[in-house]
């Protein structure tokens, strides 16, 4: 768990109270296909579980935080709660939620938002950002925010740059310069990093894309949600799972897609609980500190 | 089949602009036109289609043919556009889902909005067959089967009126950029990729505008006059792409469509920048032809053929893209994916040509 090791340990307390609310809230998140064990108490003791899933998830989508997300202020989302309006986000990238599963990933969103957010009418728009960010589709992006004027902006983005192979600089610039224009209006933004697949494991190129992500999320201060470790990670663990009848790596796929909704909701949820423990002596931005446990 | 003449060759050049440029990221993408003005080869097809639906709806000495046999064209031609965009999505489902089995990567799934219909086949089907379900790069045929199925009504008006079908058509371009009215994609949300509620517009143009030449050489001379107008906005628009200068979509007043340079909705400065290039170019191909014949050629040959050439163009657009993921891109596999998709492009005009000289095998 990344949070309160960051903090200042006078928060500590206040933070671990949050996190336990937090935790308990977000049991609830998912509809669960299968009976949810029911939270364990190791939940209480974050510091030291750094390497165990994190507990508030479902069994099959556990990762430790720190291989899940960075976290970072949220202000517009914050403003929202405070003002007690609804909170509009606009998703940008893929809907499928994996083969045959029961609702597309923005529902799924919108669900385990309110969930771990309770008494917050969040409202979840979609849309499927088609093009590369390095030639053209940032400029439709900017329409699509200009258009829903959200206040935070889930951007799933690299996997349409990556499978172009545009020249990484122009990747780079293009989604530095679009974070930075939807900061300048005041809208948050959350960045989710393409997906892990053992076939591009060792291409360096995607991988440069997967990293230019991260940078690009700690150079402007903004939460990441770490999909490809999320996803090595739980490739490694121990396969005992229904078999996929296209191979592994679909199963592992299909899996990353069921799980995105409850990753990106942990990580606003505790971007949104970091600001609150850390309003005056503000913990560090963990964006840009390399993940405690690699 | 008819000489080369510059309908065609325009239209041949739109052809081979959008395979370069639906290889994004290649090398030669940066010597395309549409890097260097607003608007891009997308306004050209569009408006030469409505050009030639002008042409084909009379007779060689201009007398305008029957209501019903106008009506009939256009529906064929609907129908024709939209089996190939049926064909076109089916072989390029098919080769994102094989590419992914071979080389055992399911993010290839994802491929540009392909995910849906992996996931959920069962809704996206149905979609794929209303046309409200589209890949990115395979956005243009469905606005084309709009666009031919909605034109018999400004054909038909402006038969009555070239002003009222301009009025008409142009009202509801204005009504939909102030509106933001679009047509809805299905599954999920979101709506078209080519808002045909301001497309239409640039179709009922090129149609207004053959019309009107044909008649009278008014048109010819004003834009013989207007070209140093073109000229300069063509430069104005080189300026602003090369120095990538452009209103931003949350600081311009409402209706923000009116000022934003957009692609979907067809925003006013992207048409403006159009009618620039037009006046612009206007005498270019009388200049250009005898000096380059092959070439001449060659494009208006593909542009003679333009919905086969589109549809392989497509799908071989989307099979260099995937040969550049395989092998990681580069200079000679650029170059290989122009030289092929040139030569393919030009067998499949050839071969559409043939075709239609033989006569049918008895089979």
């Amino acid at each position: 768990m990344a949070l309160p090791q960051t903090a200042p340990p006078g928060l500590r307390p206040l933070l671990v109270a949050a996190l336990l609310f937090a935790a308990a809230s977000a049991r609830a998140e998912e509809p669960a296909p299968q009976p949810v064990p029911r939270p364990a108490p190791t939940v209480i003791s974050p510091p030291t579980s750094a390497e165990a899933g994190d507990a508030s998830l479902s069994p099959e989508c556990r990762v430790p935080g720190s291989q899940l997300y960075t976290l970072a202020k949220l202000r517009a989302v914050k403003a929202a709660l405070k003002e007690k309006r609804p909170v509009r986000v606009l998703s940008i990238g893929g809907i499928s939620a994996g083969l045959g599963a029961s609702a597309t990933y923005p529902v799924k969103l919108e669900t385990a938002l309110e969930r771990s957010l309770p008494d917050v009418d969040v409202e979840v728009e979609a849309r499927g950002l088609q093009g590369e960010i390095a030639s053209g589709a940032a400029e439709r992006l900017r329409s699509m925010v200009a258009e829903l004027e959200p206040d935070l902006v889930v951007w799933q983005v690299g996997t349409h740059d990556a499978l172009a192979r545009v020249e990484l600089s122009a990747f780079s610039d293009a989604l530095d310069d679009t974070v930075r224009w939807i900061k300048s209006h005041d809208i948050d933004v959350v960045l989710v990093d393409p997906q892990y697949t053992a076939s591009l494991a060792d291409d360096a190129y995607y991988n440069d894309v997967v990293r230019t992500v991260r940078e690009i999320a700690a150079r402007e201060h903004v939460p990441l949600v770490q999909r490809y470790e999320a996803m090595r990670y739980l490739a490694g663990r121990a396969d005992k799972g229904e078999g996929h009848m296209l191979g592994r790596q679909f199963r592992l796929n299909d899996l990353g897609l069921r799980c995105m909704a409850e990753h990106v909701t942990r990580a606003i949820t505790l971007s949104l609980l970091q600001q609150e423990g850390g309003s005056r002596e503000a913990p560090a931005q963990q964006a840009g500190q390399p993940a405690p446990s690699r | 089949m008819r000489d080369p003449n510059a309908i065609d060759f325009w239209r041949g050049l739109a052809l081979v602009t959008i395979f370069i440029n639906h290889v994004p990221g290649n090398t030669f993408e940066r010597y395309t036109y549409s890097q260097y003005g607003i608007s891009d080869a997308a306004e050209l097809f569009v408006f030469l289609a409505g050009w030639s639906i002008g042409i084909a709806t009379r007779g060689r000495d201009g007398h305008p043919e029957p209501r019903g046999r106008t009506v009939i064209r256009l529906l064929s031609r609907t129908i024709e556009v939209y089996r190939a965009q049926l064909t076109v999505m089916l072989l390029a489902l098919a080769t994102i889902a094989g590419t992914a089995l071979v080389l055992d990567n399911p993010l290839i799934l994802e491929w540009h909005n392909a995910g849906t219909f992996f996931a959920d086949p069962i809704q996206t089907i149905v979609g794929v067959a209303l046309l409200t379900h589209q890949l990115g790069f395979f956005n243009i045929l469905p606005l084309y089967v709009v666009l031919l199925g909605i034109a018999p009504v400004f054909v038909l008006i402006a038969r009555e009126s070239r002003t009222a079908a301009l009025v008409f058509s142009g009202g509801l371009y204005l009504l939909s950029l102030i509106e933001e009215w679009n047509l809805p994609s299905w599954p999920g949300e979101g709506d078209w990729f080519f808002n045909p509620l301001c497309w239409q517009f640039l179709l009922v143009l090129g149609f207004v505008l053959q019309d009107w030449n044909r008649e009278s050489d008014t048109l010819a001379r004003w834009s013989r006059r207007l070209m140093p107008a073109g000229v300069a906005l063509v430069l104005f628009g080189i300026a602003l792409a090369v120095l990538e200068i452009r209103p931003d979509p949350l600081r311009v007043p409402e209706p923000r469509l009116l000022f934003t340079f957009d692609k979907t909705y067809l925003t006013p400065a992207r048409l403006i920048h159009f009618l620039g290039v037009l006046l612009a170019f206007r005498a270019v191909y009388g200049f250009l032809a005898p000096r380059i014949g092959p070439v001449a050629g060659y494009l208006a040959r593909l542009g003679r053929n333009s919905l086969a050439v589109f549809s392989m163009g497509s799908l071989l657009s989307l099979g260099g893209q995937l040969l550049r993921f395989w092998t990681g891109g580069g200079l000679l596999i650029d170059l290989t994916i122009l030289c092929l998709g040139l030569l393919a492009m030009g067998f499949t005009a050839w071969f559409v040509e043939w075709r239609s000289r033989k006569p049918r095998p008895r089979v």
